[in-house]
């Protein structure tokens, strides 16, 4: 596994939470750098070149956001905020200041290894070429833009392949409103919602098996889009694309 | 709308002028000049009765030069022939000035005595919030205090099945108790107007799919079946508001109704609005009991036992008013319960065609 053994920076001012992060990450063979403030987390972040950060948005001294903001200013290391159920919006902000996920506290540590594993693959595949993706049934071929559903071919329209495609950078991870519209329909349609809701149940009725209950196409209500998908190995898809 | 208040307060005091000029013309024939600026006395003291001093005094100003003009000798003229009428106008001004006043401070009054009921209605939230409070809490806390006791003092003496019930149990509990703090503080939110909706287009269907993930665990119990026309138009809703009413309804419904039952999530296009229902088969409400569902936390909340029953219902309505939809239960034929709110349709903005994919 390449993610074991990678380095985990934990910015956190709470010692009970940082304890609890320590032990879980630990026990998975991760390597945890604690700072216990926002300054000394921009700061380790720089001295230690973590594989990836975790950074509570509550902090006391700067801003959880700030420390995101000095981060992205020189690395593109994935960053995971710990969100307040209080503060919702905060989170947006956060992920709109180049955070890449999110989890809300109270969280169980499950569900924040789950996120970890799914950030530190996204930089293990951004090295690897645009990927295969298998949707239940369905089976996308992001760089050929061409979709099959078992053995029929699915037609996508260029918004539908572009608004995938982003989904797909970002596999695993959640991609808010604002990130998606304006890599789909440019920055001037920042607030046109609608045309997400609407391509994204075309999406859904192409490909997903209950378009209703989605398993692929997911709604991160109030933050956006995930997109959950098996990475399918090149020959393998070639195969099933070229031989239906 | 403040500015359009004050407008219509001076019309008023025209329109109350111009009456009193006809009702003068119509007895100057028979009736001696004092009594016609009687008149314009009672037009002046109905304006300050209805509205606030600016318009009080622009009647008697006006009314002063109307009579002035029209009645007083000599008539076409603004002069005056006899220094009595100068104190006619300053008794007009006065009375003006002193009705407004009055009315002011009447006024002020009724305010002070609402505020004091909201006051008193906040206490009384206040205090039922605290029973429910400790109430819900008090359980899931000693189920923590115990089963983290049993680990840290007994740990390497228990199985590892035990060790991890124990600590599952703790895990439980402390997101139980977690969900309902929520709870509490987002009634709280709502009760005192600290929460802005942040609208947005939003589709019914992605709710309900981001609430049944959400609760799968919790809904896992029961049969959910979900039924949406697929021409479901958008909503422009606060989303994640809208999410937890319909949260709350799920979880109220797998709360109170038998393990392995059906709920139904439905939605409907009507004529200015969308109604969502949840309906369950419970069957085992009283008529009655309907509104006190929803009532702001009913005493289901400290008495039964249930986890928040009455907060999760009071939220659900209170974040639909917000809306300027409704929220109701009632019976439905056959047995079982429907639990409805409505959204308000707007026409959502058209989406511009794509170009032929090439």
């Amino acid at each position: 596994m390449p993610d074991s053994r990678a380095t985990i920076l934990v910015v956190e001012d709470e010692p009970e939470i940082r304890r609890f992060l320590r032990a879980a990450f630990g026990a998975e063979g991760y390597r945890v750098v604690e700072s216990a403030s926002g300054r000394r987390g921009a700061i380790d972040a720089g001295s230690h070149k973590p594989d990836l950060a975790i950074i509570d948005l509550a902090l006391p001294d700067i801003d959880g956001i700030e420390v995101i903001r000095q981060i992205r200013a020189w690395s593109p290391m994935p960053i995971i905020v710990l969100s307040a159920r209080i503060a919702e919006r905060a989170k947006i902000e956060a992920l709109d200041a180049g955070a890449d996920d999110y989890v809300t506290k109270p969280f169980g540590v499950g569900e924040l290894l789950a996120r970890v594993r799914a950030a530190l693959r996204h930089v293990a595949r951004a090295n690897s070429g645009a990927p295969h993706l298998r949707l239940g049934d369905a089976l996308v071929d992001l760089q050929a833009r061409r979709a099959m559903r078992g053995d029929v071919d699915v037609h996508l329209t260029r918004i539908e392949f572009r608004l995938l495609a982003t989904l797909a950078r970002h596999l695993g991870m959640v991609v808010t409103h604002r990130q998606l519209l304006t890599e789909v329909w440019g920055p001037t349609h920042v607030n046109d919602t609608h045309y997400l809701r609407i391509y994204m149940k075309q999406l859904r009725d192409k490909l997903e098996a209950d378009p209703v209950r989605p398993q692929h196409l997911i709604t991160e209500t109030g933050v956006g889009y995930r997109l959950l998908a098996d990475e399918v190995r090149a020959d393998d898809a070639q195969r099933a694309l070229s031989n239906p | 709308m403040r500015a359009n208040r004050h407008w219509r307060g001076y019309a008023w005091a025209a329109a109350a002028v111009l009456v009193c000029t006809l009702a003068g013309t119509a007895m100057q024939p028979r009736f001696d000049v004092v009594n016609i600026a009687m008149v314009y006395v009672l037009g002046v003291v109905i304006v300050a009765l209805r509205f606030p001093r600016g318009p009080a005094i622009a009647a008697a100003v006006l009314g002063v030069a109307t009579f002035d003009f029209l009645f007083v000798p000599p008539r076409g003229t603004f002069t005056v022939d006899d220094v009595q009428y100068l104190l006619t106008f300053a008794i007009m001004l006065a009375v003006a000035l002193v009705i407004s006043r009055l009315v002011e401070n009447v006024r002020r009054q009724a305010a002070a005595q609402a505020s004091l009921a909201v006051e008193a209605e906040t206490e009384r939230i206040r205090s039922t919030l605290l029973a429910s409070i400790s109430h819900d809490l008090r359980t899931p806390l000693a189920v923590m205090a115990g089963a983290s006791s049993s680990l840290a003092e007994a740990g390497e003496r228990l199985s590892a099945s035990e060790r991890r019930a124990l600590a599952q149990s703790v895990f439980d509990k402390a997101r139980e108790m977690s969900e309902h703090v929520a709870k509490v503080l987002q009634m709280t939110r709502l009760e005192t107007g600290a929460i802005s909706l942040q609208r947005d287009w939003v589709s019914l269907s992605e709710i309900v799919e981001s609430v049944l993930a959400r609760l799968a665990e919790r809904m896992a119990t029961h049969r959910v079946i979900v039924e949406l026309p697929h021409d479901l138009p958008l909503v422009r809703v606060d989303a994640m508001l809208i999410e937890q009413a319909l949260g709350n309804l799920l979880e109220n419904c797998a709360r109170h109704t038998p393990p392995d039952t059906v709920v139904r999530v439905r939605a409907a296009q009507r004529a200015g609005d969308v109604l969502v229902t949840v309906q369950d088969y419970s069957g085992g409400l009283r008529d009655a009991d309907f509104e006190r569902l929803f009532a702001k936390f009913h005493h289901g909340a400290v008495e039964a036992g249930g986890t928040g029953v009455g907060l999760g219902l009071a939220i659900c309505r209170a974040i639909v008013r917000l809306h300027g939809g409704n929220a109701w239960a009632e019976r439905v034929p056959g047995g079982g319960t429907a639990f409805r709110f409505t959204l308000p349709l707007e026409t959502a903005p058209a989406v511009p065609a794509e170009a032929p994919a090439d």
